[in-house]
Order: C-alpha cells, then structure tokens, then sequence
C-alpha cells in the first residue's frame, strides 16, 4: 500500500507542476541568470592584467596564465564555466529544494494534508513523496542548466572521454545530494505552519550552507575556519565530485577516483542519516496533536 | 439499531488549562444523521477531530464503526469520509482526477476506481464537468465534488463539516437533498456540524448541543422543541429601556432574552401574560411596535441552552481542519 500510496500523491504533484509552466520558468530564468551573470562578473581570467607594472604580456602568456590560474585554483578547469557549472547546479538543487516545501505547507493550509491524515494511508508515503516530487523537479532544472552551460560560449567544455557514465555519475551525485537535502526541507515544510516561517529558515540556512561550500569559490584563499566548514559541507562534497567528472571525464587518476570516491561515500552517509532524521521528525510532525 | 459512534468521558485538553472538550458521553446510531451543534470555541471541531484521528485524546474513549480511535486508527480511517469545511479538492487537477485520488489513497481496487468514480460524478450530477479542471468549477460544484470525494470510498459514516457554509440557497437546497438522498436511500450514516439550525432542524434524526466543551442535551428535534414547552413570544418595544427584569415578573413568562430591541419570552400561557406586558409597557410610557407568537424552533432551544444565538456565529463558522493547521487549542 507504501507503493500505491506514494505513487498516487506523486502523481498529483507532478501532474500540478506539468501543469503550470510558470512553476517551472523562474527556475529556467535562475539557471540562465547564475551562469552568465556569475559566469562573467566572477570570472577571475577576465580579471589577469595586461599591464604588470609597464610589462605587457602577450597573447599567449595571457593565455598561459589564464591555464595556469585555472589550472592552480579552479580544478584544472577549461573554462571559469566549466568550474562553475556543478557548483551553480547545487545552488540551483538546494534554493529550488527549500522553496518546493511551499507546496507542502499549501497543503496543510488548504486542508489537504488533513484529508490525507484522516484516510488510511502510509505517513511514509507523505513525506517520501514529498521528498522525490522535489527531486523530480529540481533535476529537470539541473538538466536545463547543464545543457545552458554547454551551449553558453565560453561555456561547460567536458573532458575528453566524458560518455554516458560519467553522466549517469555527475547526476547520480546530484541525486544524492538532492535527497538529503530534501529530506531535510520537506521535514522541515511538515513541521511549520506557515509559508514565512518556512521561507525565513530555508533563506537563513541556505545562503550560508552554498557560499560556505567549494561551490562557487575554490578553497584556496578562504580562512581557515571556513575551509573547516566547507570540508564537512555536502554541498562541498557533491560540488567538487560532479566537477570531477565534468573536467576530466573517464580519465581520473587513481588519486582523483580515491577522491571521487570518498566525496560519494560521505554523501551516501550525508544521505542516509537526514533520511532517517528527516523521517523521524516528519512523522511526529503528521502525529495526531 | 447499533451504534456506529460511542464516546465515553471524552476529554481533549490544551496544554494544562484548556479544556476544549470535558468528559462528554454520546452514541451515534447507524443508519442516522447526527447533528453536533454549538458555538464557535463550544468543542465540536475538536470533538470531531478526536473521532476521526486527527487529534489525540487526552482521557476517555471512542470508538468509530466498532474500532477504537486510538488502538487502531487505521481501521478508523478506513470507515470514515470526511468532508471538511474547506474545498480541498485540488484546482489544477479535472473533477475525475481528484475523485481517482482520493479513491486511491482509500485503497479503492484498481478494477472499481473507475466505476465508483463514475458513479459519484452521476449522483452528484457532475458527469458534464468530470473532465474540466476544477478551478473552473462554481462554489456548488466544488463542493459537490467534495462530498463526492468524501464517498467515493463507500466509507460507513460521513463526517461533514459545515457542508452549507457559504453556500447560496439553491445550492445549500441541493446539497440538503444529497445528504437526504445518501441518508435515506444509501442508508449512510452522516455526522455533521452545521450553523444553520433550520438545516440542523430538517436533517437530523437526533442532535447534540455542546457549549464550552460540555454537551448540554442531545435528543431529537422534535422532543427538543417540545421539551423547551410553551410558545415564544416575540415582542419589538419602542426605546431604549431594558424591560428584561420586568418581562421576567410577568405570570406565565419563563426565560427573556434581549437581541437588538427584540425581546423573546419563553411563555406557558400567551393568554394571560399579553395583556399584563401590554399594561405594564404602556405604563411606562412605551409602545409594543411589533408582536408576534410561534411554536419554539431549534433556534430557541439553542438559545435557552447555550444562552448565546447561533445567527452571532453565523459566517464565522469553525473548522477542524483550520484548527488544526492553525494548531490552535480551540474547537
């Protein structure tokens, strides 16, 4: 009945959603505004001098610094949106993720979530449909914007060999820093019972998770106190395994596959443990009060 | 005729110093429609929500279609439709989605989903508008769809709240008519909360009255009305002098209440109190601008009982399901 349950109210909320597509533009049109706006106005490459104290270098030195700069500080990425993307796809994930609870808070206000609290269903299917109609959603933005970042000049350049299993692994790990993520909000929209109340914390907590985090800023140069919470980030963590795979495609080093490896392993754990607090905190939530 | 509700003691109480509902006892019988009336903040929401599991109860007992509200609330859930105050029915979806939904979550087989659904859209004459989306749908059609959506599982006992609340007349008529219709020809049993006494009055086989968390009677209209005895007369007087302690000296005049400049008294005899009220009112160089004498109505009863009019609430009605979201320790 788990099955039956989950896949009815599933279904509704992927039904209201295909139905209004003005739901889906403002997450195409933040997509868009991330990659070219951080895309140009963060780019260090467009910050290297021509002028260093009366030298000027010439177009391949520039160009050898530009590697060098990407090289030393950005993953080794071809372009500053090559590095982005992954990182402007979390933000994308989490702000989107935090924001989709809305719906859930809708539904105890309009008196949905009582009449599902009063028919025989499976308090798990509320809240883990409400955790995979987020992460439905969220990973058609995600598509949207990695498919704008290939298209986008000076825009995503995959490494050599990226095939379909380093896609399936890019997105895999999005996946999974989606479900915990979203477990987390959508405990959280069961348990406010306001749309305030839910936006004040999902802004409160987002904001300092995504720039205390290696997804839009390298580690290097950040304090170290800071460095201590982006280590522990899994924002970080997912940031900089679909980076990995995005930049060098199906040729990792063994020391970059351990690393892969490792940022996939703490996910998994990340993942696995706001599940189940996700799901704790939601069913005293749904309890009867 | 068995009893498809009992409740025993039931308590509900907020925190340490709200008690929202006090120990009250009640059966509801199958096969009838209960009336659970009161003022707003009186304790029938939080009553109803204690019966259909939304709400946890804080001492006594209660059982809905022979299984206990707390020891097994699935089984509750099973037996009962809900029809609340609110259209939750959802816009986005067409009248035959949201009546699937609702089929599915009270795990109707895949085989008969359809028909059941197909049914309700029939019996609540929705069929033309089955494939529109609801949010083109009028106030009656919602909440047509509504009580479709609160059957289409074929639950034994109907929880409806305020189900005319808002409703112009030629709708609220209608939706009389279905209730009528599900009660004496599907045999449901229908337990409802409702402001309009005339509607409490028409449809109900027996009510309860409950105010400040306690039921006061609980009987047929009929035996109601005559219980209260006598006739009520009703008087308009000119200015603005309170006549209440004098009405009350009068022979054969019970209780006086004073709405606006309209006083109602309760009366055994209206041949001997009318013209001492006439003599004494014109004493006091006043007029009697309006007369006139009825049978008591449900509304009088109300009003002895709770001492409060039930037209005061009227429009401000209150909903289980809203208290609930709101978390709020009031019925």
């Amino acid at each position: 009945m788990l099955g039956n349950d989950f896949f009815a109210l599933t279904g509704r909320a992927l039904r209201k959603w295909i139905r209004n597509p003005a739901a889906v533009m403002p997450g195409f049109f933040m997509a868009l505004f991330f990659l070219v706006l951080f895309g140009n106005s963060l780019n260090p490459t467009s910050l290297i001098p021509t002028n260093f104290g009366g030298f000027h270098p010439t177009a391949a030195q520039l160009a050898m610094i530009k590697i060098d700069l990407l090289a030393q500080y950005f993953s080794s990425a071809p372009t500053y949106i090559s590095f982005l993307t992954a990182g402007i796809i979390c933000l994308i994930l989490v702000f989107n993720m935090g924001f989709g609870g809305i719906d859930l808070v809708l539904d105890r206000q309009n008196g949905f979530l009582n009449t599902l609290l009063s028919a025989p269903i499976s308090r798990a299917s509320i809240f883990f449909s409400g955790v995979v109609q987020n992460i439905l959603k969220v990973l058609s933005l995600a598509f949207i914007t990695f498919i704008i970042a290939l298209i986008l000049p000076n825009g995503l350049e995959l490494g050599s060999g990226f095939g379909i299993l380093d896609f399936l692994g890019v997105f895999g790990t999005f996946i999974l820093l989606a479900f915990g993520i979203s477990c987390v909000f959508t405990a959280l929209a069961l348990s406010v019972k306001s749309i305030d109340s839910l936006i004040a914390i999902v802004n409160f907590a987002t904001f300092p998770l995504i720039f205390a985090s290696t997804a839009l800023f390298p580690q290097a140069g950040s304090p170290i106190w800071l460095l201590d919470i982006s280590d522990v980030n899994p924002i970080s963590k997912a940031s900089d395994a679909a980076r990995l795979l995005m930049i060098n495609g199906g040729n990792l080093t063994s020391t970059q596959l351990n690393a892969f490896g490792l940022d996939i392993a703490y996910l998994v754990a990340f993942t696995v443990a706001v599940t189940v607090l996700g799901y704790l905190a939601a069913r005293k939530a749904l309890a009867p009060k | 005729m068995s009893n498809i509700v009992e409740a025993e003691g039931l308590t509900k109480l907020y925190g340490e110093k709200v008690t929202a509902v006090d120990n009250i006892s009640f059966t509801v019988k199958d096969g009838e429609v209960f009336g659970f009336l009161g003022p707003n903040g009186a304790g029938k929401s939080t009553t109803i929500k204690m019966l259909t599991t939304l709400a946890s109860i804080t001492s006594g007992k209660a059982s809905v279609a022979g299984f206990d509200v707390v020891k097994d609330p699935s089984a509750v859930r099973r037996s009962i439709g809900i029809v609340p105050q609110e259209l939750t029915a959802d816009d986005e979806l067409k009248g035959t989605e949201n009546l699937v939904l609702a089929a599915r979550l009270h795990h109707v087989s895949g085989s008969e989903i359809r028909a059941k659904s197909k049914e309700m859209l029939k019996l609540f004459d929705l069929e033309d508008a089955s494939e529109r989306r609801v949010r083109t749908y009028s106030g009656g059609m919602r909440r047509r769809l509504q009580m479709a959506m609160g059957l289409v599982h074929s639950p034994k006992i109907l929880f409806l709240d305020e189900p005319t609340l808002g409703l112009d007349i030629q709708t609220r008529t209608k939706v009389w008519q279905y209730i009528h219709l599900l009660n004496k020809e599907h045999g449901l049993t229908v337990f409802m909360t409702t402001h309009y006494l005339e509607e409490a009055d028409g449809l109900c086989d027996r009510i309860a009255i409950i105010d400040h968390g306690i039921i006061k009677v609980s009987d047929t209209p009929s035996r109601l009305k005559e219980q209260f005895g006598g006739e009520v007369l009703t008087l308009t007087i000119s200015g603005d002098e309170d006549l209440t302690d004098f009405l009350r000296t009068v022979p054969d005049v019970g209780d006086v209440t004073l709405v606006g400049r309209v006083f109602k008294l309760k009366v055994t005899k209206t041949e001997n109190a009318l013209p001492v009220i006439i003599e004494g009112v014109t004493r006091r160089g006043l007029k009697v601008t309006d007369i006139s004498s009825s049978r008591p109505k449900l509304d009088d009863v109300f009003l002895e009982v709770t001492g409060r009019s039930m037209r005061g609430g009227e429009g401000g009605g209150e909903s289980w399901v809203q208290n609930m979201n709101m978390g709020r320790s009031t019925s």
